[in-house]
C-alpha cells in the first residue's frame, strides 16, 4: 500500500497561554469544560489522528465549533499543533524552515476558503495567479496557466474582471482555480461551498467531483454537511468537540454508526445512493430455485450498478435483472427486490 | 412578566400612581400627557430620588440659570465687571492716544496713523461695553421677571416630562436590573445634601455682597506651582544640555528638507512651478483637478502672495512628508503589536488634545525658533491621523485574505505589500488627507515661532485687525492645502 499523503498523528491544539499544562490535563482525561475553568484554555483539537491516501478525498465532517477548520490547518501549518507529528508528502512539517514551509505552501498545498478570500483589488486573472507571483515566476507563465486554470472552471473570459463583479458562485470557482495554480499534489477545501446557496452549491459539488476525477489530486475536505461529505468523498471522518468520533467509508459512516452522536446525523440521510446491485441482489442459485428463467434473455448488470440504473433496466421487462461479477453472473435483482430496498433505503 | 407588580418594584413609593401613569403610557401608541406633580414640586430633588441622574443634573443646572437671575436681580451688583472693562479700555485708549501724539512729533506719520486707528477700534469697543453696563442696569426688574418665568416653565416641563421619561427607564430596567430602581432612604439622603450644597452655597454667593475668599477661590498653593515649574524648568535644560547634538541634528536634517523644498519652489521662475505643478496635477489626480489648480495658482500670484504661498507649501510640503514617511511605519507597527498600540494611545491623544500653544514651549528650548522647530511642533500635531487610520484600515483588512496569502507561501512582507496595504488603501488615504489639513491649521501657529509663509501674514493681521489681509491670506493657506490633498487623493485613486 502506499504512504499516505497527509497524516496527522496523535494531534492536539490548544488555544490559550497555559497550553502544555493543560495539554497534560488533558491527556490524563480533564474534560473541556475543567480545562477551561483550570488553565483557562480552549481545547481545539484532542488527540485527532488521520491518514488520506494519494488521489482521495477525504471529508471532515463536524459542526461549527468541532475542530474541523483547525484541524485542516495543521496541514499547512497555519495553524501550530500543540503536541503531536504532522506528516505531508514525507516532510514532517513541524521541523520545516519558515522557508521551506512556504516553499511547501507554494508548491505543494492549494487552499480555497469558506468566503472565497480573493483579493478584491486584484483582477480575476491576478488573483488565480497570485501563488504563481509568490514565487517569482513571470508574468508570461503566469496569465498563461490563469487562463488555463480558469478555462479548467469553466470561467474563461472573465479573467479581467474583479472578484467583485463575479457572482459568489463564480467567485468560488475563482478560489478552486487558484488553489489549482500551481498544480499542487494537495488541496485544502474549508468549507468551500457552504456559503452558496443550495443550488449552486449542488452544481459546484458535481463540478467538483467531476474536475477531481480528472486531476486526481489528493484532497482534504471540509464540510458541515453530511449530504455533501456523502456525495463528495471517498472516506469521511467525523469530528465532535475537537475528536474525531468515526472514520469510514461514507457507506460504513451510514450503515454503522459507532455511537449515538453518528446515528442522529445519519438518521436522516438517504442511504438510496449507497444501494448498489451488489448488496440487494438475490444470491443466483437461490433466484433460479424460486423461478425459471432464461439468463441468456436477462439483461445485465455490474456488481455496483446504482438504484436508478436498475430501475431503467427491471422496468419494461419481467425478466429480472442478472447481476454479473467480472462476467459470470453471481445473482438477480428481480422489482420486488427493487421496492424492498427502496423502503428500506429511504 | 411587565405588569402593576413589575411596576410596584421598580418604583417601591407610590406604587399606586406609577402604575396607572406607566400603564396609561404603555397603553398607547403615541404620546400621552401626564402631569407629575411631584417632579413639578421637587425638580432635581425628584430626579435625584428616582435615580434618574441625568436629569438631576440638567435641572439643578437649569434651576440655578433662573434662580441667578432673579437673586442677582434682586441682591446683585451686576454691572461692576462691565463697569471694570470699560475703565480699563478707556485707559488703554488714552495711552494709544499719547503714542499718537507722541509719534506724530517725532515726524512717523504712518505709525501715528495705526496708533490713532488702533485707538478708535478700542474706542468702539468701550463703548459697546459701555452700552452693555447701561442696558443691565436698567434691567434688575425684568431679570427677576425673566428668571422666575424661567423656573416656572422648567418646572412644568420636568412635570410633563417626568412620567415618560420615568417610563423609559422602568422599561431599560427589566432587562437590566442593575439600573436605579425604587427610591432608598440613603439616594434620597444624598440628593438632599447634594442639592442643598449646589443650591446653598451658589446662592449665597449671590446674594452676599462680598462673598468670603475661600467660596469664590479655590484655596492654591502657589509654593507648589512654582517649585514644580522650577523643576521642569531645570529638566527641559538639562534634557537641552545633555542631547544638544542630537537636537541639533535633527534641525539640520529638517532644514535641509524644507530648504531644498524651497530651493525648488521658490527658486526656479515662477512659470515654471506653476506649469509644472498643473502637469502634476494633470497626470496624477486629472483634468479637473488641474484646472482647479490653475486657477488656485493664479489666485496666488495675482494677489503677490506667490513667494509667500511658495514658503508655506515647503512647509506644508515638508511637515506632511515626515508625516507620512514616519507616521505609516507607526501604523503599521501599532495594527502588528496590540501593546505598542495600547502604549502608544495615550501619547497619541496627548499629542492631539495639548493645545498646541503648549508644545511650542519646549520644541523652542530645544530646537530654537525658526522654520525647523516649526516643522517640529506641526508634526506633534499633525501625525496621529495618519497613525491612527493607517492602524485602523490594516485592523480593517479581512483575517481569511490575509490567510489566504499566507497560505499560498506567501511571507510577512509580501501579505503587507500585497494584501494589507492595498485593501487598507482608503483608510490610509483619509489618514494623509486628514495628515495635510492638519498640517495646515498648524502653519498659522508655526509662524509664531518664526516659520515664514502665509501663517505669519495672518498672524500679523491678527495683530493689527487687519481683517481684509488677514482672509485674503487665509484664503490662500486654504487652496494651497487643497491643492495638494486633491492632488494627493487624486494619485492614490488612479493608482493601484
Amino acid at each position: 500500500m502506499a504512504d499516505p499523503v497527509i497524516a496527522l498523528s496523535g494531534v492536539w491544539k490548544i488555544f490559550g497561554r497555559a497550553e502544555q499544562a493543560a495539554l497534560a490535563d488533558a491527556r490524563a482525561g480533564a474534560s473541556k469544560a475543567d480545562i477551561l475553568a483550570r488553565h483557562d484554555c480552549v481545547v481545539g483539537i484532542a488527540d485527532a489522528s488521520i491518514s488520506v491516501m494519494p488521489g482521495e478525498i477525504f471529508c471532515i465532517m463536524g459542526l461549527s465549533g468541532s475542530g474541523k477548520s483547525t484541524l485542516l490547518r495543521h496541514v499547512n501549518r497555519l495553524v501550530e499543533p500543540t503536541s503531536g507529528d504532522v506528516r505531508v508528502l514525507g516532510q514532517d512539517v513541524r521541523a520545516l524552515s519558515p522557508a521551506a514551509l512556504r516553499q511547501l505552501r507554494a508548491e505543494r498545498i492549494g487552499m480555497v476558503f469558506q468566503h472565497m478570500a480573493l483579493m478584491p483589488h486584484r483582477s480575476v486573472e491576478d488573483n488565480v495567479a497570485y501563488p504563481l507571483e509568490l514565487r517569482g515566476t513571470s508574468k508570461a507563465v503566469r496569465w498563461r496557466v490563469a487562463a488555463e486554470k480558469l478555462a479548467l472552471v469553466g470561467l474563461q473570459g472573465y479573467g479581467d474582471r474583479l472578484p467583485r463583479e463575479l457572482s459568489g458562485g463564480m467567485q468560488q470557482r475563482v478560489g478552486l482555480a487558484r488553489a489549482l495554480a500551481a498544480d499542487p499534489a494537495i488541496l485544502l477545501m474549508d468549507e468551500p461551498f457552504s456559503a452558496l446557496d443550495p443550488l449552486i452549491r449542488r452544481q459546484l459539488q458535481d463540478q467538483f467531483i467531476e474536475l477531481s476525477a480528472k486531476l486526481g489530486k489528493t484532497t482534504l475536505f471540509i464540510t458541515h454537511d453530511l449530504d455533501e461529505a456523502i456525495r463528495v468523498g471517498s472516506r469521511i471522518a467525523i469530528m465532535k468537540d475537537g475528536r474525531i468520533v468515526q472514520t469510514g467509508t461514507p457507506e460504513e459512516i451510514v450503515t454503522q454508526p459507532v455511537d449515538a452522536y453518528v446515528r442522529a446525523f445519519v438518521q436522516n440521510i438517504s442511504k438510496l445512493g449507497l444501494m448498489t446491485a451488489q448488496k440487494i441482489m438475490e444470491p443466483l442459485a437461490k433466484a433460479l430455485a424460486l423461478r425459471a428463467f432464461d439468463i441468456g434473455t436477462a439483461r445485465r448488470a455490474a456488481l455496483n450498478t446504482n438504484l436508478d440504473a436498475l430501475i431503467g433496466l427491471v422496468t419494461g421487462s419481467d425478466v429480472p435483472v442478472v447481476i454479473d461479477d467480472g462476467g459470470s453472473p453471481v445473482g438477480v435483482v428481480t422489482k420486488d427486490r427493487l421496492l424492498l430496498a427502496i423502503k428500506e433505503g429511504r | 412578566m411587565t405588569g402593576p407588580d413589575q411596576i410596584a418594584r421598580f418604583s417601591g413609593r407610590n406604587a399606586a400612581y406609577y402604575a396607572k401613569a406607566f400603564g396609561a403610557i404603555q397603553g398607547h401608541a403615541g404620546p400621552v400627557p401626564s402631569f407629575n406633580l411631584a417632579a413639578a414640586a421637587f425638580g432635581p430633588l425628584w430626579a435625584g430620588m428616582r435615580g434618574l441622574s441625568t436629569l438631576f443634573l440638567v435641572l439643578c443646572f437649569l434651576d440655578l440659570v433662573a434662580l441667578s437671575q432673579i437673586t442677582s436681580g434682586i441682591w446683585g451688583n451686576v454691572d461692576a465687571a462691565g463697569l471694570a472693562r470699560v475703565t480699563q479700555l478707556e485707559a488703554t485708549i488714552a495711552s494709544r492716544r499719547s503714542q499718537a501724539a507722541e509719534a506724530l512729533a517725532n515726524g512717523n506719520a504712518e505709525a501715528a496713523a495705526t496708533a490713532t486707528r488702533l485707538a478708535a477700534n478700542l474706542q468702539k469697543a468701550a463703548d459697546a461695553a459701555r452700552a452693555e453696563a447701561d442696558q443691565s442696569r436698567d434691567g434688575v426688574a425684568l431679570r427677576v421677571m425673566v428668571g422666575t418665568a424661567l423656573l416656572a416653565m422648567i418646572r412644568l416641563a420636568t412635570a410633563f416630562a417626568a412620567n415618560p421619561l420615568y417610563e423609559r427607564r422602568f422599561s431599560a430596567w427589566r432587562g437590566d436590573h442593575t439600573l436605579p430602581h425604587g427610591a432608598p432612604p440613603l439616594r434620597l439622603t444624598v440628593t438632599v445634601a447634594l442639592v442643598a450644597a449646589i443650591y446653598g452655597l451658589t446662592l449665597y454667593a449671590f446674594v452676599t455682597s462680598a462673598p468670603p475668599d475661600w467660596l469664590t477661590t479655590f484655596p492654591a498653593d502657589k509654593a507648589l506651582f512654582t517649585t514644580v515649574e522650577r523643576w521642569l524648568d531645570a529638566g527641559f535644560d538639562a534634557a537641552y544640555v545633555s542631547g544638544r547634538g542630537v537636537f541639533e541634528a535633527i534641525r539640520d536634517a529638517i532644514r535641509i528638507l524644507v530648504e531644498a523644498f524651497e530651493a525648488v519652489l521658490v527658486g526656479t521662475p515662477w512659470p515654471v512651478v506653476m506649469l509644472v505643478i498643473c502637469t502634476l496635477a494633470w497626470q496624477m489626480a486629472g483634468f479637473r483637478v488641474a484646472l482647479f489648480t490653475a486657477a488656485a495658482l493664479a489666485y496666488l500670484g495675482l494677489f503677490g502672495l506667490w513667494e509667500l504661498s511658495m514658503l508655506t507649501v515647503a512647509l506644508l510640503g515638508a511637515a506632511s512628508l515626515l508625516c507620512i514617511l514616519f507616521g505609516i511605519p507607526l501604523g503599521i507597527w501599532f495594527a502588528r503589536s496590540k501593546t505598542a498600540f495600547a502604549a502608544a494611545q495615550p501619547v497619541l491623544d496627548f499629542m492631539q488634545t495639548m493645545p498646541a500653544f503648549v508644545y511650542l514651549i519646549p520644541v523652542i528650548a530645544f530646537f530654537g525658533t525658526g522654520k525647523p522647530p516649526g516643522i517640529i511642533a506641526t508634526l506633534i500635531f499633525g501625525m496621529p491621523p495618519v497613525i491612527r487610520l493607517t492602524t485602523l484600515g490594516l485592523n480593517g483588512v479581512p483575517e481569511d485574505v490575509k490567510e489566504a496569502a499566507r497560505a499560498f507561501g506567501a511571507t510577512e512582507w509580501q501579505v503587507l505589500r500585497g494584501v494589507e496595504l492595498p485593501l487598507a488603501r482608503a483608510s490610509i488615504l483619509a489618514g494623509i488627507n486628514q495628515t495635510i489639513l492638519m498640517c495646515l491649521s498648524m502653519v498659522v501657529i508655526a509662524s509664531l515661532i518664526g516659520a515664514q509663509g502665509l501663517g505669519s501674514m495672518v498672524l500679523q493681521s491678527l495683530q493689527y485687525a487687519a481683517k481684509g489681509q488677514g482672509l485674503l491670506a487665509g484664503l490662500a493657506i486654504l487652496l494651497c492645502a487643497m491643492v495638494i490633498d486633491r492632488i494627493v487623493q487624486g494619485s492614490f485613486r488612479r493608482k493601484p
